[in-house]
């Protein structure tokens, strides 16, 4: 029986050539791009799950807001795990981290930087699952300067895995003893350390100071312990020992604290909500994390394609229900029951879904590299590895077929077979207006896509072309400059003599670096510490200013040649001078601790600077205080010249020359800058897609519904063009019941559209709105495609000699 | 065989009904031919169409072999239509997507018969209607009485009791209309298969044994 199915399944299909290339063809793009993104959202969703005890694992956070300025970090104080631990036996184990963005490995003569490493207590091979190769995971961490490196960091510098006990020269300081060697982290862990460092020998590590937030600190808790629990912990632990210890240093209590309308809060994220929420407001990131919106986003996305794909195939079927209804007669005449024509019909689009589905999988693996690419992360279509993946895949299937399926199956297997016989129902006009509904969701949701597409691409040349306050073009960035040491100087004289070379910068605290500080002031000498306002403070020299283009609006920049007492002199932002609330700010004075709060440093404010960003522009600009201090982090060169890598070389000529065998690194600010939104600039690019695919599908849907139509129409057109019809005429008469849909669409999807996408862009503090010759562009794009697909099928129709069409009749 | 006890039919028209079948009795016995005739609209294919369980009276009793067909489950009657009635249309109905073999076979695969004795079966009916060398070429290939013949042979591959034949040749030229006759009359002499033809030809019903006349719904 079932082979008699689809026996005349193939059959049908083969004799509808163009209605099944239609519908395999939009079905294999529609479930191509399924795969694409269920592989994207199960990567995204595996994050941190590699943890065999994932769900017991959480992070320890803190959200500190005192008088109107915020301290929100991942890091918590060193004190904190242990005492959890000491306290509670439902927390079993903790392990705090500090990561560390650059350590020099000395490799034979040549030191190289390596940006993964970290300090960790020696608990971190029981709390994460990070399988050794080598060495003893209970012991590889205890004792004070040894290291556990990843497979690949042990390649690197050993080539080979067996080196337990080997030494290694680090940070030109110390011999570390290798003690393990682990798997690489998966790609998908919040975090990827190729040198994991025994904290053993940080002091502070066994400090008792309740003040200092010097870690990122995970515990693992006890089966059945949850978040709340832990949350009412940490509440526990900040009255009795944080608020003491704010007692004693600060002469202030928490209660005062809270009666002010601040709060000190301690809290517990879980793992696997890391990757998703960690960064929202939290700038103390260990890697740029994932955005739980774009896992959304891509889901729909997915899913509507797919949706244009399944309603091409339920307007194809309906269109010709008619030839298929006469068979519903014959074949209840002949004693069919209705379930087994369901049946019938469902195995015709589960074969379809079927055939459209391995042209899926292979199209998927063609295009997974460029998709990975694309999204910039490694994806794998291997589905030996992961059985999980079929159960997925012919999960889709059913699903798809199912939904494509479902018209025929159980609104045309209910026909009385009477009705059919006799010849009502025989037009197939009844479901017009089926079609037309579901025609006009297709263009809903292609409409939305475009109207998606062009906002996104308007808010990242928003980006680009933003006024930002400092200029990043042609600014050549050196990093990690410490090695010059007393050469610093020297060194920034012998580049500006470079041809070329405009002017030069020394800091680390760059608007596109990742030095960041943000320590406390006071704007009165005698204030009460609670007063305290935190900003970002930088140490910069007095070419930054000059360097990267900035704007002084009141003051002056740093000249210590000529004010001596510059060394105590400060420049603010625009942002800093609102908070503080000074008339004029210029001449006033701010406070800052030297050690402790007893002992108060003066600074005066010189200048006030235009506001730029430092920070993403998802993010508005903070208060930030400029100082003038020497700072070797990183060197910044503004240039002007037509052969930038010729002068790359000569400044790495001058470098090799001053530190022989340091690592000599640089960029160029712009990529810097860029890679900021390259999360978004992918998304942008994979919606590019997504939308181009959702239209040509959505376009091959209405192609069929054309060539349906002026199949139906042959007699009325043959007749119409007998008594006189032009062609313009009859490709009006046939395209403008499309283009009244397509009308219909557009008028649905614009709000739709201004509501998603404006909610996309409130992410960015920065953002273009949403003008209204986008939905105007959007519409004409979308009318244009669909006329130019109907068209073409109703010219041909058109053009038909009408004897010939009348003739058949 | 077949009990018709004050049988009514009619359609809702505007406030009103449209009686097609008015009051009928009728009555046909085990391996009778009856040739139903009258003319246009009198309701002749309504009556055909109660007979085959296709529609249902708005009142009366129907029995068949004995069974009050009203009380019947859908699925005893979807029973019926496997075994006991095969239909012949005017219009054929053959499925274009499946040969005349396979055509033919289709009644035998709902009611789920092993494949060996499916094959008995057709290459049997095929063999009796001459059609062994035409059973892998589809409808359209075919005229239109040899369709006609292929629809007669799936009728009556199941081996029912009651073939109805609604103007089994009204698509057909008379010499074609012979053939199906004669085919009509043989399965009734040989086989004993109860036949109930509509039909508009003097000619085609002289093949049958009586004749029930019908005009405005009632039986003369």
């Amino acid at each position: 029986m079932f082979k008699n199915y689809l026996k005349i399944a193939w059959r049908n299909l083969w004799k509808q050539k163009v209605f099944t290339l239609i519908n395999v063809g939009g079905l294999t793009i529609g479930l191509t791009v399924g795969l694409l993104l269920l592989l994207w959202v199960k990567n995204e969703l595996s994050y941190d799950r590699y943890n065999t005890k994932w769900d017991r694992i959480y992070r320890l956070t803190t959200d500190i807001h005192v008088n109107g300025s915020d301290f929100i970090s991942s890091q918590v104080q060193d004190v904190m795990g242990p005492t959890l631990v000491q306290d509670y036996p439902q927390v079993e184990k903790f392990v705090r981290l500090q990561p560390q963005r650059d350590i020099m490995v000395q490799k034979g003569h040549e030191t190289l930087q390596e940006k993964k490493a970290a300090w960790a207590d020696s608990s971190i091979f029981e709390v994460f699952t990070l399988p050794l190769l080598a060495g003893n995971p209970k012991t590889a961490l205890t004792a004070p300067f040894s290291v556990v490196l990843s497979e690949t960091a042990a390649r690197k510098y050993f080539q080979s895995t067996d080196i337990v006990g080997k030494m290694l020269h680090i940070n030109n300081t110390a011999d570390y003893r290798v003690t393990g060697v682990m798997k690489d982290m998966p790609d998908a862990s919040h975090f990827h350390f190729d040198f994991l460092l025994s904290m053993s020998e940080r002091a502070n590590s066994r400090s008792n100071n309740w003040g200092n937030h010097d870690y990122y600190t995970y515990v693992l808790v006890r089966p059945g312990v949850d978040n709340a629990f832990l949350n009412a912990r940490l509440k526990d632990i900040t009255y009795k020992y944080v608020s003491p210890f704010y007692q004693q240093i600060l002469h202030f209590s928490l209660e005062e604290i809270e009666k002010q309308g601040s709060h000190v809060r301690y809290a517990a994220m879980p793992l696997s909500d890391i990757h998703f929420y960690a960064n929202r407001a939290d700038q103390s990131f260990i890697e740029p994390s994932g955005n739980i919106q774009y896992v959304y986003i891509f889901s729909a996305a997915g899913i509507f394609i797919l949706l244009i794909a399944c309603i091409n195939f339920m307007n194809l079927s309906t269109a010709r229900s008619a030839s298929r209804a006469r068979e519903v007669g014959v074949r209840k005449t002949l004693g069919s029951q209705r379930k087994q024509l369901i049946l019938q019909f469902l195995s015709e689009s589960w074969l379809i879904c079927a055939m459209a589905m391995l042209l899926a999988l292979v199209a998927a693996a063609i295009l997974l590299p460029f998709f990975s690419e694309m999204a910039g992360k490694k994806m794998t279509i291997n589905l030996l590895d992961q059985p999980q993946l079929i159960v997925y895949f012919i999960g889709l299937l059913l699903i798809v077929g199912l939904l494509a399926g479902a018209y025929p199956a159980f609104f045309l297997s209910g026909f009385k077979p009477l009705q059919v016989l006799k010849g009502k129902l025989l037009s197939g006009s009844n479901t017009g207006g089926l079609r037309s509904a579901l025609v006009v969701v297709q263009f809903v949701i292609s409409s939305v896509l475009i109207i998606g597409t062009i906002v996104i691409y308007n808010q990242l040349q928003y980006i680009q072309h933003r006024q930002i306050g400092y200029d990043r073009r042609q600014v050549l960035v050196l990093q990690n400059t410490y090695p010059l040491y007393k050469q610093v100087n020297a060194f920034r004289e012998a580049i500006l003599r470079i041809p070329g070379v405009e002017n030069g910068t020394m800091t680390g605290f760059l608007p596109t670096g990742q030095y960041r500080q943000s320590p406390s002031f006071f704007k009165d000498r005698n204030a009460a510490i609670k007063d305290a306002i935190t900003t970002e403070a930088w140490q910069v020299d007095q070419h930054y200013i000059p360097t990267l283009g900035m704007k002084v609006v009141a003051g002056r920049n740093f000249d210590p040649q000529n004010f001596g007492t510059d060394s105590s002199a400060i420049i603010i932002n625009e942002t800093a001078a609102k908070m503080l609330g000074f008339k004029d700010p210029l001449g006033k004075e701010l406070y800052d601790p030297k050690t402790d709060v007893s002992d108060l440093r003066a600074s005066h404010i010189i200048g006030v600077i235009k506001d730029f960003n430092f920070n993403s522009l998802h993010h508005p600009v903070t208060p930030l205080i400029l100082r003038l201090q020497e700072e070797r982090g990183s060197m910044a060169f503004r240039v002007k010249t037509d052969h930038i890598q010729d002068l790359v070389e000569k400044v790495r000529q001058q470098w090799d020359a001053m530190v022989p065998g340091q690592p000599f690194l640089y960029a160029f600010m712009d990529n810097e800058f860029n890679t900021l939104y390259q999360a978004d600039q992918r998304t942008g690019n994979i919606f590019i897609w997504f939308a181009v695919l959702a239209i040509i599908v959505a376009c091959l849907g209405l192609a069929g519904l054309a060539i349906f139509t002026a199949e139906q129409r042959t007699k009325e057109i043959g007749i119409r063009k007998v008594h006189g019809a032009s062609v313009t005429d009859i490709v009006t008469l046939l395209s403008k019941d499309f283009i009244k849909l397509v009308l219909i669409a557009i008028v649905i999807a614009t709000p739709l559209a201004w509501y998603v996408m404006n909610g996309w862009l409130d992410d960015f503090a920065y953002r273009t709105t949403i003008h209204w010759w986008v939905f105007l562009l959007a519409g004409c794009i979308a009318i244009v495609i669909a006329l130019f697909t109907v068209s073409f099928q109703s010219i041909k129709a058109a053009l038909t000699n009408p004897i010939k069409s009348l003739k058949t009749e | 065989m077949i009990q018709l006890k004050h049988i009514s039919k009619h359609y809702p028209v505007g406030f009103g009904k449209n009686e097609v079948l008015k009051d009928v009795d009728l009555t046909i016995f085990p391996g009778e031919f009856v040739s139903i005739m009258g003319p246009s609209g009198s309701g002749k294919s309504t009556l055909l169409h109660i007979l085959g369980l296709l529609e249902e009276p708005s009142t009366g009793e129907y029995l068949f072999e004995g069974e009050p067909v009203q009380r019947m489950s859908e699925k005893k009657r979807t029973q019926l239509h496997r075994g006991s009635i095969g239909f012949v249309f005017q219009a054929y109905h053959l499925i274009d997507e499946l040969t005349v073999y396979e055509n033919i076979e289709t009644p035998l695969l709902y009611k789920n018969m092993p494949a060996s004795e499916r094959k008995s079966r057709v290459a049997d009916v095929l063999d009796r209607f001459n059609m062994v060398a035409k059973k892998d070429l589809f409808p359209n290939q075919l005229s239109g009485g040899q369709q006609q013949l292929v629809g007669i042979a799936r009728a009556i591959v199941a081996e029912p009791r009651v073939i109805l034949a609604d103007e089994p040749t009204g698509n057909l030229h008379s010499d074609q209309a012979r053939v199906i006759m004669q085919m009509f009359k043989h399965l009734n002499e040989t086989d004993k298969i109860t036949i109930i033809q509509v039909t508009h030809s003097e000619q085609n019903a002289a093949f049958g044994h009586r004749v029930i006349e019908i005009r405005d719904g009632k039986i003369q």
